[in-house]
């Protein structure tokens, strides 16, 4: 289960093909791709699993199962290292 | 409303003396108190055109520029410089007084003046059509906008945009060009008409001397302007003149690292900025000739670059 950092407040921008995103937490701007605004967006509803967060990359962007088992991890792993969101071991409602 | 032209030189060095000069530039007023001819000699010469307010009127910032006391004053004197008591930098040479004027007037702006974003960058206008050009020293911006102040388009700022927390709005901060070393002959070259300061050797930046903005860029210091464009200067000798499209990530990514205060105004830094960027195209410009340089910019005032 991955959730939002707690405490942040977050603000983003889209352009083309970016999203821009501001962490009033940190104080933190970065620059991210539109995957990364699909997955910030299912956890702004709240905490979720990697196979929920699969599925909207998939319903997002037509992908394959093998294409999103290839890049969600990756994804995952770096809005975690920017601290965006962490791991949870909550459960969804 | 009292020019500082209209003052007479004893005037001038009186008021400075005695600290009752208030220099109107832009949205602010800056009293400044100084010992030193250098400083009214080098006010006179560039700011001839901005007004000054009465003695007693109220000044944003109170910038103390004299003499060093001690033994030192005898073999090395020096310039100290004081800002309502506090002392940021270290005393420099006194031949270097007025170009620090100028280096402390941004200062107090750029670590003050919050209900702005502040970004290092250049301001021109004209028919309506705002650009800013970023840039870091040494990339040609304050040669490129001399040239453009002198060939037309309206001065708003050499050194410090002012974009307006509220709307967004380009504020005109209309203060002389700082320009550098080989710069400095270019521009004369360029437009013989230019009026400079006494050039001033051996500084952090080498030669600086610094021109008088045009009156009517001073005179229409209260009209602001909307960004049209954000041009990311380079001057490269030699190079031809081209103008390529920076995509809007990229030239908010930039203006970030050229923002004085976008990590002090947080999150409306960021939609500030953000609104900037909505409303602006982003390039990238390399040039080497002036003439070539104002065609292009003229182009983008029509519309036609």
């Amino acid at each position: 289960m991955w959730q939002l950092t707690p405490g942040q407040s977050l603000v983003a921008r889209q352009w083309d093909e970016d999203l821009v995103v501001y962490n009033a937490l940190s104080g933190a701007t970065h620059r991210l791709g539109l995957g990364a605004a699909v997955l910030l967006g299912v956890l702004e509803d709240g905490p979720a699993s990697e196979a929920t967060l699969a599925v909207a990359l998939q319903t997002e962007f037509s992908l394959d199962d093998g294409e999103v088992d290839a890049e969600l991890p990756a994804m995952l792993d770096r809005l975690s290292r920017l601290e965006l969101i962490q791991p949870c071991s909550c459960s969804t409602a | 409303m009292l020019l500082l032209d209209s003052l007479t030189r004893a005037e001038l060095r009186r008021r400075l003396r005695r600290g009752e000069l208030v220099l109107r530039t832009g949205p602010f007023a800056t009293r400044i108190r100084s010992d030193i001819a250098a400083v009214a000699d080098g006010m006179a010469c560039i700011y001839g055109a901005h007004s000054v307010e009465p003695p007693d009127s109220f000044a944003d910032f109170q910038v103390n520029l004299l003499r060093s006391t001690g033994w030192r004053r005898w073999f090395r004197p020096q310039v100290r410089f004081d800002h309502d008591g506090d002392a940021p930098f270290t005393p420099l040479p006194l031949a270097q007084a007025f170009p620090m004027l100028e280096w402390v007037m941004n200062w107090c702006v750029s670590n003050h003046a919050h209900s702005y974003l502040i970004v290092h960058a250049a301001v021109v206008e004209k028919q309506g059509c705002a650009v800013i050009l970023p840039a870091p020293p040494g990339s040609g911006k304050s040669t490129l906008c001399a040239a453009l102040a002198m060939r037309g388009w309206r001065l708003l700022s050499d050194e410090l945009a002012l974009v307006r927390c509220s709307d967004g709005l380009l504020i005109p901060l209309v203060r002389p060009v700082s320009l550098k070393n080989a710069s400095i002959d270019v521009m004369r070259a360029f437009a013989p008409e230019s009026r400079f300061s006494t050039p001033v050797g051996g500084t952090i930046k080498g030669i600086v001397g610094h021109l008088r903005p045009m009156e009517d860029s001073v005179a229409r210091a209260h009209e602001p302007a909307r960004a049209a464009w954000v041009v990311f200067p380079r001057f490269e000798a030699g190079a031809a003149t081209s103008l390529a499209p920076v995509s809007k990530t990229d030239t908010f990514m930039r203006l970030i690292d050229n923002a004085f205060n976008y990590p002090t105004l947080g999150q409306q830094g960021f939609e500030v900025l953000a609104g900037l960027v909505d409303g602006c195209e982003g390039a990238d410009f390399v040039y080497s000739r002036l003439d070539e340089a104002i065609a292009v910019f003229d182009g983008l005032a029509e519309g036609t670059s």
